[in-house]
Order: C-alpha cells, then structure tokens, then sequence
C-alpha cells in the first residue's frame, strides 16, 4: 500500500472533482453530525431537567429519613454535614400529610379541600438547598418570622392549569386564608403568602411552614422527618454518604435522588434508549449517504481504475484513496457541524430554552456525547467508503476498462 | 529475446468455449517495433492483454526479460506491471483530475522515487512528447492527441522493459494519430525502446519494424 500515492489521488479528486458534489457530500455529512449530537443532546437535556428538577425542588442530592423504627431524625449531628467538604447545604424539614380547606366565599357553602403533604423549612437553609424560593409565581417566599403564613404549589392554588388543577383549591390568591388540619388533628388557619411553580408535579403539590411553626403544631423540638442535602456536584453521591455515616448517621435512611427518583430514572432510562436508537439510526444514515457517493464515485471512475490498476497501482492503495475521500467528507462534516453545534445551535437554545412539561429544556452537549458522534461518524464513513472502494477494485483489469 | 511466446492458449468459458488464441508461438527481439494485425475478434487484443499481464492465459508461458511470468502471483503481476511494463490505451485514459505532469510522475510516485527526482524526470518526458507548455493543464483542457502523448510518457517514465500500445489512435483524427505514430518511432528509434502495438490501420505498417498478423486466434504471417 502506498500511503502516499492514496493521499495524492484522494487530495486532487477532492479539489479537482465536482464542486457541487463536494459540497453536497459535506452538506449531507454536516447535517448528519449535527442530527447526532442535536438527537443526544436533546435527550440528554430532557433527562438533565428532570434530574435537576429533582435536585432542586425536593430532594437536594441525599436524603436522610429516620431509621426504620423511628418516626423522626435527631438534629444533633445535622450541623457536622456541614462541614463535609463538597456538601454546600443542609436543610431538615418535618412532614406532615395534611388536610387543607378553602372557602372563597367564607359562607361554608362552597368549600374545596384535598390532601397535600406540608413540609416545614428553616428558610435560610431551604433557600440554599432548594429552588422553591426562586419558582415563586405570585407573592413572596416565608420568613423565619413568619408564623400563620404558607407557601403552597400551584398545583394546591389551582388556576394555573395542568392536569392536576381539578384537584387543586380552585383558585387561590394571595392573601387569601386556608385552613389546615394536621394529621395530629390540630387545626390552624394559614394566610397564603406566596405561590410557587416548579414544573415537578410531586413539589407543585407540596406547601411549606417554618419550621418554628411546624414544632409547635406537632410539639417537637429540633427534630426532622427528613433532611436533604445539597452537594457541590452530582454523581458523588455514594462517596459523600460514607462520610455522613460516619459523622453520626449509624441507623438512618440515607438515599441518593436517584434512588428516590424510580419513575423518573425509568423514564431517563427510556430517553436514553430513545436517544441511542435515533444516534444508531443517524449513523447508519449516513454511512449509506457515503456508501452511495463512493459508490457512484467508483462507477464512474470505473476505467479511471482499470487504468490505475494497469499501471500498477495496488487496490490497497486505491481503496485507501476511496476510503480517505471518505474519511475526509466525515472530518469537514464534523468540523462545520460542531462549529453549527457550538456557535449557532447551542446558544440559541440557551436563550430559547424549550418549555416542556418536565420544566426548560437546552442542549445536554457533553463530551460523551461528541466523542461518541465523532467515533459514529468516522467509523460510518470508514465502512461506507471501504465496501464500494473494495468491491469496486475487486474488477479485473479489462472489465473495468472495456466494460 | 525480450518477449518469448510459447503454446499460447485463450478461451473464455460459456456454454459454447471461445477460443480466442489457439498455439501462439512468436519472439520479440529487444528494441523492436512490432504491430499485431487483424481483423475484428482475429485475438489481436488478446493476445496483448495477456503479454501486457492484463490478463491470464489458459496455458503456455510468457517469457519476459528472461522471466516466465506464467505463475505469478497478482501482487508480482502488479509489481512487474509497474516497473517492467508500459501501456498506452485507447484515448481518454487519463485521470480527470491529474495535470499532465501529475499523470506522468503518479507511476514514478508508486515506485517510492523522491519527489524531486520525479517532477524532474517527468518534466523531462513531456519535453520529451513536445508538451512541456501543457504540464499544468488537465485532460479536459487538451486535444485528444496531446491526452494520448501524456499517456505515452506516463507510459515511459519508468523507463519499461516493453510498451505495449491497443489501438492508440483509435479515437485521433489522421493528424494526430501521425503525431503519435512519428513519437512511438522516435522512441524506438532514439532509445530503443521495445514497442508491441495492435492496430487496424494498414497504413500504421510503415512505422514499424515487424507486423504479426492474427486470424481466428492463430498467427498466420509476420512480416513487413
């Protein structure tokens, strides 16, 4: 095989071949790059919203709940979490399934009510464990202050749509009271203090209390029913629990989100799947596009081949000038269409993200996920140039010179 | 001897077996000229496809530069092509995308010659042709008897043991087919360069030294 004879012949068919076809083929192979990394990246995003939804709204990335005899957590060690390198906030909560009632025309007439799962919060620390304080939609956040206040989702306010308001309050605002009835049967009347939108249906259907609140409704004093925990990255989790065990947390329930995300992890696991059919599909897409443009390539080089042949050219050589057109075709597709992905695509996205139900949406473009596309496309390219490339030498001499 | 031909047999395979040369026996002298005659399907291409090693015969042996060719392998048949044997087809058998001069030094390329070694040794074959003001044009952009001179020292630039030549001024007008005629017998003549050549021009005779004429795949005359 002579490498360099291959590169000369690939090199001048390339710049002296049909401008049209070069730009067609590069234009087809661009695309296909971008199908590959936007497919992925789209499902990586889905998946990315979700779990974020998840982190950020309800269980930070580690949840502790009481030991399987307990009904509640002792706070004495929550303050040594703290200062676990890498964990950024702590925040306990008591829950409590509640019953709550709203009468908006306070004559006993028309009163809607459901149950709703209420957490208390110390605000400052929920604030940096949680996203709910920034989802508000209408009023404000608690205070540590506040005690005949609440916060409900708006899946509990109802009027904001989705499939859940039928079950709501039926319209609650601002100001408004409800009424609430704990499990423990203690009764309190609550002024809405704010509204919140997450776009998680299990925290849109969650109100909170401070937690001084909260301890005197359920007459307890520096406990939790949970805490969640905020780390400074994800996919440490199993690490970071190891250290909370040992800083006191023996007998407790300590889960990672993922653990406690079963339908979504099932549903991220189908996106992914989603994800990796189209990518196959995609791939074999263009392996075929190149097949074919090799393909015709070497019918109507056909004598072009004889006569390289005759001269001595070896047809390792002439597959390998086939195969680098190709190969070429696949870096210039994925040269333009990481630059499409990275300066034209991505940033439209970032500042378009799109609205789905699961919350918003941008391009996931991970480093897995280019070097897999880039491996897809030279590998597509490789085979789609090499079968015609080699069944097209395979010709005899006079056959492919006379016909 | 630089060619030797013995027992020479050709048939292609079918339901009814063509029989496209028949005990071809004939030597061809170092620096010869020679012209393989005929008529249509008289096997005149035949039998240059199996001396160029184009093709494989059923039997018999092709003795070139004292070497049986007979049983080699298609890598020795590839290597002997390159740095033995030259071809000049029909017209239009040069690269679309090659410059005369890319066309003439790609052989020298495939030998592993050093780049400068052969621009300077093709420069020197198309001076050779009379085409040295036509190096960076493409096929596209030359007569068809200009294409057929490139092919020529394409053909040479290894400096080959025999060129063989099928039909070379099968698609020229008469202007240029003397062009390239009058080249072949300054080759020969100048360098002494073994030229075995078909055609079907009578008046081609006049160039060369030794005509064979075939008919029915069998060799009936040589002769002037």
């Amino acid at each position: 095989m002579n490498i360099k004879a291959a590169l000369f012949l690939a090199y001048k068919t390339i710049i002296r071949g049909s401008k049209g076809t070069l730009i067609m083929t590069i234009l087809i192979m661009t695309l296909a790059y971008v199908n590959l990394i936007f497919i992925s990246s789209i499902f990586g995003g889905i998946v990315e919203a979700i779990n974020e939804q998840y982190i950020n709204n309800l269980y930070g990335n580690i949840v502790i709940t009481p030991a399987s005899d307990k009904i509640y957590i002792e706070n004495k060690q929550t303050s040594s979490i703290n200062y676990i390198p890498g964990v950024i906030a702590v925040s306990a909560h008591y829950i409590n399934d509640a019953l709550i009632s709203y009468d908006e025309n306070k004559d006993g007439n028309n009163i809607q009510q459901g149950k709703w799962k209420i957490k208390s919060v110390n605000v400052e620390d929920e604030k940096k464990a949680t996203a709910i304080s920034e989802s508000i939609i209408a009023g404000e956040y608690l205070e540590d202050r506040d005690r005949d206040k609440i916060v409900i989702g708006k899946d509990i306010a109802g009027g904001y749509g989705g499939d859940l308001d039928y079950l709501s309050l039926g319209g609650v605002l601002i100001g408004d009271k409800v009424n609430i009835k704990f499990n423990n049967n203690i009764e309190r009347t609550y002024t809405v203090k704010g509204i919140f939108l997450t776009k998680n249906n299990q925290a849109d259907q969650m109100a909170f209390i401070t937690k001084k609140e909260m301890e005197s409704v359920l007459g307890v004093h520096n406990l939790s029913s949970e805490i969640i925990i905020k780390t400074i990255e994800k996919g440490k989790e199993k690490q970071y629990i190891e250290q909370i065990r040992r800083s006191g947390f023996y007998n407790e329930k300590i889960r990672t989100w993922e653990e406690l995300t079963g339908f979504t992890s099932s549903a991220s696991k189908s996106f992914t799947m989603i994800s990796i059919i189209l990518g196959v599909i995609g791939t074999i897409v263009a392996g075929i596009t190149i097949f074919i443009i090799i393909f015709v390539s070497i019918v109507n080089k056909r004598r072009q081949i004889g006569i390289l042949k005759a001269i001595g050219m070896k047809e390792s050589t002439i597959i390998l000038s086939f195969v680098m057109q190709a190969l070429f075709y696949a870096i210039i597709g994925i040269l333009l269409g990481i630059s499409i992905i990275l300066f034209v695509i991505r940033p439209f996205f970032v500042d378009n993200p799109l609205d789905f139900p699961v919350g918003w949406v941008s391009l996931k473009i991970t480093f897995d996920i280019i070097k897999i596309s880039n491996i897809s496309l030279m590998v597509a390219a490789l085979i789609g140039g090499l079968i015609p490339a080699f069944r097209g030498t395979k010709e005899s001499i006079l056959d492919a010179i006379w016909g | 001897m630089i060619i030797q031909i013995k027992n020479l047999k050709k048939t292609y395979d079918g339901k009814i077996p063509t029989h496209a040369l028949k005990r071809v026996n004939f030597e061809v002298k170092k620096g010869e000229f020679i012209a393989l005659m005929g008529r249509s399907g008289s096997g005149k291409s035949t039998l240059l496809h199996q001396l160029g090693l184009l093709d494989s015969p059923s039997s018999g042996d092709i003795i070139i530069d004292g070497i049986n060719t007979i049983n080699f392998t298609k890598k020795q048949k590839n290597e002997f092509r390159l740095k033995k044997l030259g071809y000049v087809f029909q017209a239009y058998a040069l690269l679309p995308e090659l410059t005369a001069l890319e066309s003439i030094y790609l052989p020298l390329m495939l030998s592993g010659v050093p780049k400068s070694q052969y621009i300077k040794k093709a420069l020197e074959m198309l001076e050779k042709v009379g085409l040295s003001e036509r190096r960076n044009h493409l096929p596209k952009e030359m007569s068809g008897g200009e294409q057929q001179r490139v092919a020529i020292a394409r053909a040479l630039i290894n400096e080959p043991a025999i060129l063989f030549a099928d039909e070379p001024t099968a698609n020229l007008d008469s202007e240029s087919s003397e062009t390239v005629l009058k080249l072949f017998k300054k080759l020969n003549k100048e360098i002494g360069q073994t030229i075995i050549m078909v055609t079907h021009e009578p008046d081609d005779r006049k160039y060369v030294d030794r005509v064979i004429w075939l008919k029915d795949g069998l060799i009936t005359s040589e002769g002037v």
